[in-house]
């Protein structure tokens, strides 16, 4: 049987997925990794694995079987996250596997409120003065390293690291409350 | 959870935390599930902070005044998921699996999706409708003192869900289900949602038209249930009690469940004190006489500093809107007289300015709204502040204030709709640029060398309605361009060699629109503001930021 045709359809359909869903792969890897180092490794091998074993994967194109691809594709993520650490247990704090087993079985729960979750972020940080805006958006922006400034041990930064650590910490109280509130709406 | 774990989590995701609290850390994320769910959540918010902030700083450089045609999709959530994207080394990974036309076209999508998400067809998001989190709106206030700690809000603004609290003055809360209540502080209380919100602290007095009625406010352990008209509460930490103007309530839970109380029948909810009756409260006439007062000297305050303003000589043009009588010209007040006065062109309307009922401000909200002026001239900088309130931001580009046309030297002051100021003089309009368009997906060609300098976002839909100043410090000789909302900075960039030009004019130009008389089509760009604006000052100088937060000082409204 010639598999080409079918095969190039069946591709389609899968990079289409994966654009799709790249962001919550992507965001659900990096939970379960203690820091952004190796995300894209992991990120990398999830979509080779994820394309290898795709024909196990039953698609129809509804909107179910994309909301399954992303749980699937989670599955396998963990793995890979899990044989990750494993290999760099020896140089660097990683989480015990049990840790990440937990994470995992968590942040697959939560995928289906990661949109609300989403926008109460957006709304909570518009909610901000705006030179705490400017001061939390300023020290997350690419090249701007918050570890950076938390390792430092000068009286500035430390004042600095302190003032950031309030500011997020009232977000995340922020989009707590509206997380709870957007259930108790129904 | 305590302070000491929640410190632990952001060192974790900062990579400064030692290898024994990173031990007690994974403990907690093993046995607590608040911790756990904690942990997800301050990742999902430091990601969220980095798109976002990769988002903001994408730097600009086009000239969109040049190509009217191009339209900017690139909201900020899209910049941010096109930098996410990063599947480069899959794809080389890829061609070892696949043949090459499977990776063409794996190619096609990836530059797509980098460049303009909105090309992807079925696999896109659609478009998310915009939304708000509120149940009510601060309709208006009287000399509130927020406290320290916690939000503030502004009259106008939409309510969420949470706590609100003010240690003194009054409110008036309009529920989106038609319950009002004014409120006098000292006030605790905690919106719940449309239709219920319980009370604390403070003196309440709460209007239940018809289409409102089971609204529910909760206090002392009991519900009130509104069945129509006016109730008045009062909650002290020591008693409670609520007194029917008008109707009639229902009291549910607590020790009266189910008492019914009518028009003058009073009850303690909770200890009691004197039997007087709650008539020492605000009623809507006293807070709209209190609000007026307060208005009016608010705006004899304002006159008294635009009359000194326009003693300064480094005015260009001054229009102070709010304090001129209704007419087709608005007087330019500054020492270079009448010849600048605006002219009102086309559905520009007279409506309430932002001190009051007395002041005045221009409406403009149609395609042909707009205040025609001309001043000559050459100037070595420029400072412009206003007061506006934007009603929305329609299109793709609104004016604020524009020189017609663009050429060498001129102006261009606007608000992007995506809620960011921009400030752009033409540096030379002879030069041809070329820069890649994102719409086109291809290079164009642009008449005229010039910046746009962005401020950082100061609108969204959630402050429609509200007054804001705003101000642009363009100063060639200080080499930069500052930015102002609400008297504090909001964007300053530098004026690089390339776009650095000495001798600034304005010509020929509109407030709240844009002209382009000599365009040689018969189309034309739709710009027009949607709001109104009732100052406008045009200095021929830079101003300090010191000096623009003056302004802004000496010209708030109330509330502010």
């Amino acid at each position: 049987m010639d598999h080409e045709p079918d095969r190039e359809q069946r591709y389609s359909e899968f990079v289409a997925l994966l654009a799709r869903h790249d962001v919550s792969i992507r965001r659900f890897v990096r939970s379960l990794l203690p820091s952004r180092d190796g995300v894209d490794d992991v990120v990398q091998d999830t979509a080779l694995e994820c394309w290898k074993k795709f024909s196990e994967f039953n698609s129809d194109g509804s909107e179910d079987s994309a909301a399954g691809f992303i749980r699937w594709a989670c599955v396998i993520a963990r793995y890979k996250a899990l044989s990750w650490q494993r290999d760099k247990a020896r140089d660097r704090l990683v989480f015990r596997e049990t840790v990440i087993e937990r994470l995992a079985q968590a942040a697959i729960d939560g995928l289906d409120q990661q949109e609300l979750e989403q926008s109460a972020i957006e709304s909570c940080l518009a909610r901000l003065p705006d030179d705490q805006r400017r001061l939390i958006l300023s020290v997350h922006s690419p090249g701007q390293s918050i570890a950076a400034i938390a390792q430092e041990t000068g009286e500035a930064a430390r004042r600095l690291y302190s003032k950031v650590n309030i500011l997020r910490k009232r977000l995340l109280e922020c989009v707590q409350q509206r997380l709870a509130a957007e259930v108790g709406n129904g | 959870m305590d302070e000491a774990t929640r410190t632990r989590i952001f060192k974790a995701i900062d990579q400064s935390i030692s290898p024994a609290e990173f031990d007690r850390l994974q403990d907690a994320i093993e046995q607590d599930d608040e911790v756990l769910t904690e942990y997800l959540r301050a990742i999902t918010l430091c990601e969220s902070l980095s798109e976002i902030a990769a988002g903001q700083s994408a730097a600009e450089l086009t000239a969109p005044d040049a190509s009217p045609g191009r339209v900017p999709q690139t909201e900020s959530m899209q910049r941010s998921v096109a930098r996410r994207f990063t599947f480069g080394q899959l794809a080389i990974a890829a061609t070892l699996l696949l043949t090459v036309g499977s990776v063409a076209f794996w190619l096609g999508q990836q530059r797509n999706r980098t460049t303009h998400v909105t090309d992807l067809g079925e696999q896109t998001e659609p478009t998310r409708e915009s939304q708000i989190a509120g149940h009510a709106t601060l309709r208006r206030s009287v000399d509130l003192k927020w406290p320290a700690h916690g939000s503030t809000y502004r009259d106008g603004d939409v309510l969420s869900h949470g706590p609100l609290r003010f240690e003194e003055g009054v409110a008036e809360i309009d529920f989106f289900c038609g319950a009002t209540l004014i409120v006098e502080g000292p006030a605790a209380l905690h919106i719940e949602s449309d239709w219920s919100v319980e009370i604390a602290r403070g003196r309440i007095r709460a209007n239940v038209p018809p289409a409102a009625r089971g609204f529910i406010v909760k206090a002392a352990g009991s519900e009130i249930v509104d069945l129509g008209t006016e109730f008045a509460l009062e909650v002290k930490s020591e008693n409670a009690r609520v007194e029917v103007i008008d109707g009639e309530v229902e009291i549910r839970g607590g020790e009266y469940d189910g008492n019914h109380l009518l028009t003058g029948q009073r009850q303690w909810l909770k200890g009691s004190d004197t039997p007087e009756s709650l008539d020492g409260l605000s009623t809507f006439d006293e807070l709209q006489r209190r609000r007026e007062n307060a208005a009016s000297e608010r705006f004899a305050a304002w006159q008294a500093h635009s009359h000194e303003l326009r003693q300064d000589d480094r005015l260009i043009a001054y229009f102070p809107v709010a304090g001129t009588a209704a007419g087709r010209v608005v007087r330019n007040e500054a020492a270079t007289g009448a010849g600048l006065d605006g002219k009102l062109v086309g559905p520009v309307d007279h409506a309430t300015g932002r001190l009051g009922s007395t002041s005045v401000g221009l409406k403009f909200g149609r395609p042909g709204s707009r205040v025609r002026t001309r001043i000559d001239g050459e100037y070595p900088a420029f400072s412009f502040a206003c007061w506006v309130r934007i009603d929305s931001l329609d299109h793709v580009y609104n004016a604020l204030f524009m020189s017609d046309g663009y050429e060498t030297g001129e102006l261009h002051w606007q608000i992007h709709n995506d809620g960011r100021l921009m400030f752009s003089v033409m540096v030379d309009d002879t030069q041809k640029v070329r820069h890649f368009s994102e719409l086109e997906q291809r290079e164009v060609e642009t008449a005229g060398l010039a910046r746009v300098y962005y401020s950082e976002p100061i609108w969204d839909i959630s402050k429609s309605g509200q007054w804001f100043h705003l101000a642009a410090v363009y100063d060639p000789a200080g080499r930069k361009v500052v930015q102002y909302a609400n008297g504090k900075q909001v964007g300053s960039q530098e004026i690089i060699d390339k776009f650095y030009i000495e001798k600034l004019r304005i010509g020929a130009a509109e407030i709240g629109n844009w002209g382009q008389p000599f365009r040689k089509t018969p189309w034309f760009s739709v710009r027009n503001l949607n709001g109104t604006i009732d100052e406008l000052a045009i200095f021929a100088a830079a101003l300090t930021s010191e000096e623009i937060a003056m302004l802004f000082q000496n010209g708030k409204p109330l509330g502010y």
